[in-house]
Parts: structure tokens; sequence; C-alpha cells
């Protein structure tokens, strides 16, 4: 294949010169008209050749470089030998049907699309049986526009000049008429159709329509122009510089996937270094596609999740997204959502894919473990709120049961005393008094039991209600500096309270303080409850203390616990608690 | 003369017990009531010198509805709760008192009356 494209470079030289000398010397063109069918041929020879030996697979290099050499034998139309003229005038043509083969196979190198691809039929059936129509009928001299020296034809049938210059005629209607504009509607479709990665690629496409369009309106002018106008010559010009720089720019565009392919590299290269939550902006960038979403399978939930390990839901066929699910031994791993665009480059998703293998199964590990901390974070909070309920019930159970009860017979026990009065006798009556003091004994342990499990006032009356409450309860001055106004969410109050009990408890049995001051303050959706007291600091959260088991309590509301107790310093305690209510 | 007086509270027992004593030491009950609601229909209907009244109630607490309730009679609030966890509010709330119902006496509610006067 190498012996082939450095045999078709070589051949495209003496053609280029051929051509020049055709219509330079036969047609007696300008030196400067004589040069652009040389230059169209040799570039697009060229940048075909370019694209056919980095491409191979592709089969846009090698349209391009049939596109060049019908370019260049073109010329061959305006030789006087009869053959010279005869080929020339009947593969000149294809010049035209091959350059809209390239663009409508743009940039996949084949035309899947049915009526693109009866489009295509249809240009080179016209290109190929107008010509034979008219060289079956032409005489020498006919004098007909693209062959204005044409000797007579070697396969002449049946002379009749006006009917082979009638047939020109309608073989420019048909193709820079009908079909160029079925091409420039088709393209235009194309291109808006296309999502918009695939849109940047096609770019040279709109380059294709304008040639067309211009290359149509010059043979229409000088076709059916009685003189040509001199907005001919402009029109010419453009559509050349139109064909040369669209050989350049599908090319450009063909490297451009390779240019992605070299991002591959870089990827793979980087991945060492990439940390898996900026696995999704590695590969966004090697696949050219900023909008990429990443997934990892997690077989153990059964669902997809982000590097954070929360779930994402795929998008459903017939969105305008794209899914492509990576596997790994037959297992989903991991599926990138990206622009439909990008299926155009199966080739560069699947390298991709492989490069990042390795890097996306540790980001699946960490995502998969991400979720499972999550959970557990969950399932912790769930356990405090529902040991925070079960007391609530059981305090709600000793106040509205035994608690009642006993207060009830204790009135009534006194009712009796009342009612008996003199009549039992002193004995019975001390007796009596005896049972009533004991049942308000134990109606008072009953209530600081109670209390314990869990302080009805926290309930009814909220934080600050159940901090004054302690505070009075405390054997030593507590002053209350701040307390939130309104109610929080209960698992918050509650967490909040039992700071402050446990850290009072510590001043009061540890610390040998003699005051504390409590503070309770909600500052940007955090409620913070400090309690500080004057002891002999030195506690920690290691202590072994009530401390520790706090701190798990504030942690699995998503909290966290601190502890400031320099030796002889005094101890803060420090809650902080998440509550955007 | 006996002095009236209503008993508002959700616990149907400690009712029962505390008119027996009350009445008794020489109170007239004239209503009960088991809940704030029909508290403030009783009182306005009943108007007593007295009504005796649960700090937590199940559709309001004791201390929101003294305001309503202090217009027209004394308002003594009672309850199995320590008096620390409901002293401070007592006080602002423009109530008599306060007695643990455990401690419920005439004589308590006599003390109560008089310490206004």
């Amino acid at each position: 294949m190498k012996v082939l494209k450095i045999a078709l470079a070589v051949v495209a030289v003496p053609l280029g010169v051929i051509a020049f000398r055709l219509l330079h010397g036969d047609l007696h063109q300008t030196e400067i008209r004589s040069l652009p069918a040389v230059v169209i041929g040799w570039t697009a020879i060229a940048t075909g050749l370019l694209a056919w030996w980095q491409r191979p697979v592709n089969r846009m290099g090698m349209l391009m470089t049939l596109f060049g050499f019908a370019v260049l034998i073109r010329p061959w139309q305006y030789s006087d030998r009869p053959w010279v003229f005869a080929v020339g005038f009947l593969l000149g043509g294809l010049s035209f049907a091959l350059l809209g083969h390239v663009a409508l196979a743009y940039p996949t190198g084949r035309v899947v699309d049915r009526l693109e691809l009866m489009l295509v039929r249809v240009g080179y059936a016209t290109v190929l049986s107008f010509p034979l129509a008219i060289l079956l009928v032409t005489p020498e001299g006919a004098r007909l526009k693209y062959a204005p020296l044409a000797p007579e034809s070697p396969i002449l049938l049946s002379a009749n000049a006006d009917l082979a210059k009638t047939l020109e005629k309608a073989y420019v209607i048909v193709f820079f008429g009908f079909l160029t504009a079925c091409f420039v509607v088709l393209l235009l479709r194309k291109f808006v159709k296309a999502t918009p990665r695939s849109r940047r690629i096609l770019l040279p496409l709109l380059l294709a329509v304008g040639v067309a369009a211009l290359r149509a309106f010059y043979e229409f002018l000088s076709t059916f122009g009685s003189e040509v106008p001199a907005i001919a010559d402009y029109v010419y010009w453009w559509q050349v510089a139109g064909q040369i720089a669209l050989s350049f720019a599908i090319v450009w565009g063909l490297l451009y996937s390779r240019l992605a392919a070299a991002h591959v590299a870089d990827l793979m290269r980087d991945l060492d270094r990439v940390p898996p939550e900026k696995l999704r902006d590695a590969l966004a960038r090697a696949l050219d596609d900023p909008s990429l979403e990443l997934a990892f399978w997690l077989p153990e939930r059964n669902e997809y999740a982000d590097a954070h390990g929360r779930r994402v839901a795929l998008p459903t066929p017939g969105s305008r997204r794209a899914v492509t699910v990576l596997e790994s031994d037959g297992e989903p791993l991991a599926a990138l959502v990206h622009d439909p665009g990008l299926r155009e480059d199966a080739r560069l998703l699947d390298a991709a894919g492989a490069a990042a293998r390795l890097a996306l199964e540790n980001a699946r590990l960490q995502a998969e473990l991400r979720a499972q901390l999550a959970q557990v974070q969950e399932s912790r909070a769930r356990i405090v709120a529902a040991g925070d309920g079960q007391r609530r019930r059981i305090e709600r159970d000793i106040h509205d049961g035994a608690q009642q009860r006993l207060v009830a017979l204790a009135l009534e026990l006194r009712a009796a005393q009342k009612r008996l009065g003199g009549e039992l006798g002193p004995e019975l009556d001390a007796v009596l008094a005896d049972a009533v003091g004991e049942l308000q004994l134990a109606v008072s342990e009953l209530r600081e039991l109670a209390r314990g499990v869990h302080p009805a006032i926290l309930t009814e009356e909220g934080l600050g209600a159940a901090l004054e409450s302690l505070a009075d309860r405390t054997p030593i001055p507590v002053r209350i500096v701040t307390a939130p106004p309104g109610r929080l969410p209960s698992e918050i109050e509650g967490a909040a309270y039992f700071v402050a009990c446990e850290a009072l408890a510590n001043a009061v049995k540890h610390a040998g303080a003699t005051s504390v001051t409590i503070s309770a303050a909600r500052r940007n959706g955090t409620l913070v409850v400090e309690v500080a007291d004057d002891g002999v600091g030195g506690a920690s959260l290691n202590g072994g203390s009530g401390l520790r088991g706090l701190s798990d309590r504030v942690e699995a509301h998503g909290g966290r616990l601190r502890i400031e107790s320099p030796p002889g310093g005094g101890t803060r305690v420090i809650g902080e608690l998440p509550c955007a209510s | 003369m006996p002095r009236t007086v209503v008993i508002v509270d959700d616990h149907a027992r400690f009712r029962r017990s505390a008119r027996k004593l009350l009445e008794l030491e020489g109170f007239d009950v004239v209503g009960e009531a088991a809940d704030g609601a029909s508290a403030l229909v009783e009182v306005q209907r009943l108007r007593p010198d007295l009504v005796l009244l649960d700090v937590q109630l199940p559709d309001a607490s004791g201390l929101d509805l003294v305001p309503l309730l202090s217009p027209i009679s004394e308002v003594l609030l009672v309850s199995s709760r320590d008096r620390d966890d409901v002293a401070g509010r007592v006080g602002r709330s423009g109530a008599l008192g306060f007695i643990p119902k455990d401690q419920l006496t005439g004589e308590a509610v006599l003390t109560a009356l008089e310490s206004r006067r």
C-alpha cells in the first residue's frame, strides 16, 4: 500500500504539468487561470494521501485522492486528440461527483443515510451518463462549452451538434441545478442534526456548501449568460479558494480525532496522578466532551453511583444523552454518559475506556466505600434517633403510668387519713402518714429516673427551658449566656442537651469547678453549644469518660465535639451540630 | 362558704383522687376538664374561684392557658414533674403558684390562695 501511495504521488506531478499545458497551451487560458485546476488537484492528492496514510481504515483519504486525480484529468477534455479528449470529457465530471461524495462521507468515509447514498449514486450516474450521451453525438467543431476545441468524438454514433449542445445544457441543469440543491440541503441537515461536539468536526461541511453553491452559480452564469458577467470571475476565484481550503479543512477534521487519540495517550500517562474524584475530568478532556458524566456500577446496591457514592439514574433511551457501559470481566464497571456525537468515534471511546480501566476500578471501589460510609452514617443517625425515641417513650410511660398511680394513691391515702382522722388513733394515723411520705419519695425517685432517661421539659419546652432547668438543678452556679429561641429538630435538641448535661456532670464531679457558663447559638446552619468551667482541666476525649460517648452521639448527627482542657486552665466542651432547618 | 374549684388534668385517676381530697377539705369541686379546650369552656361556664391546672395537657401547655383563665379565676398549676422544671416559668405566667401533685392538700391550696392577699 505504501508503494501505491508513493506511485500515486509521483504520477500526480506529470498529470499536473499536462493539465497546465492543456489549459495554457491548447485552450489559451492565461497562466493564472490555468493554475487552479493544478493547485486544487495537487492539494487534494497531497492532503488525501496524508489522510490515507494516517487513517488507513477510513476511506476519506482515498476518496480525496481520487477527487484530486479527477480534477487533474478534467482538462484533457480541452485536447484536440480524440481519445485524450474523450477520456477527459467522460471522466472530468467525476471531480464534481467525488467532491460531493467526499463531503457526504465525511468524517467516517462512509455514506450511511439513505437519501445521501441515493444522491451520491445519482450524482455518479449523471456525471458519467450525460458526457457519454454527448460523446455519441458530438461531431468535429461542435464548440461545446466543456470542450470548445473538441475533435470528432472517437465513439461518434450519429453526429448532431444541436443535440450535443442541448444535452450539455440539460446536464448543467440536472447536475448543478437540481442535484447541487439537494446536496446543499442534505449537508445543512447533517450539520443541524449534529450534536455540539460533532458540529465542531462537521465545520468543513459548511465550506463544502459554500463551494457547491458558488460553483453551481458559476456554471449557470457561464452556460446560460449571453455574455459572461464580471461577477462570474469573482465567483470562480472564490470557489477555487473554497475547494483548496476544503481539502485542508477535511484533513484537519480527520486528524482532529487523531489529536483526540493523543489525548487518550495523555490520559494514560496522567492516570497515575489523577485522584479518583478527578477521573471524570481527565476522561472528559481525553474524549473532548466537557458534558461527560461518570457513573460507577455498585453491584451490591444494584445501581449506579457518582464518585461520592450518591445514586445516579442513567438517561433513558431516546434522551439527548448517550450511554456507554464499560465492562470488566463481563460485569458492568462504569457508565459514561456523553454527547451522542462520541458514538461516531467508537474506537476513541474504547481506547479511553481501556486506558482508564484500572483507574476506574479504583474509583469504583472508592465510590462503593463512600456509598457504604454514607449508609453507615445514615444508619448510625437512625440508631441514635431510635434510641432517643425509645427514651422519650419510656419517660412518657413512667410519667403517665406508675407516677400517676402513685400520685393518686398518695392523695387517696391522704383523703382516708383526713376522713378517718380522730377515729384511727395516733398509731394508725402515723402509719398512714408514713405511707404517704414513702409514696412521695417513690414519686420523687421515679421523677429523677424519668428525667435521666429523657427530660420531659426538653420534649415539651425545648432546649432553652431544658438548659435553664438543668442549671437550676446543678449544685454550683451555672450561667446560661445564650440559648436559641424557638424549637430545633428534636434530635439536635437532644444531642445539644446531652452535651451540656455531660459537660456539667464532668465539671462538678471531676473538674472541681466553682462556676460554669453555657451558651447555645445557631451560626450559619450549625448549632454550637459550648460549656466552659473554671475547673482543673486535663479532660480529653480519650479519657474513657462519658465524653467519648458524647462525641459518638454528636458525630452520629454529622456534627463534631471538641474539648479544650489545658491542665489548670478550665475545660471548654464545644459541640457543633448541623441544623439546616 | 366553701370555695368552688374546677380541676383540669388529662389523668382521670388524678381528677378523682384530687376531687375526693379537696371535697373532704371543704372545697366545692364544681367541674372537671381533661384538656385545654374543654377547660376554657368549663371555666367560662362555671366561673369557679379556683382552677387547678395541670402544666402539661394533651392539646396545650397549662402555662399558655394561664393568661386566658386568670381574668376569670385564680389559677394554681399542678404537675407530677419537678418544681425546678417549671418554677421559673410559673412565676412569669401570672399563676397563683405551683404545687407538685403528690404534695396536694387543702392546706397547700389555702396557703397559695392566701399568699395572693
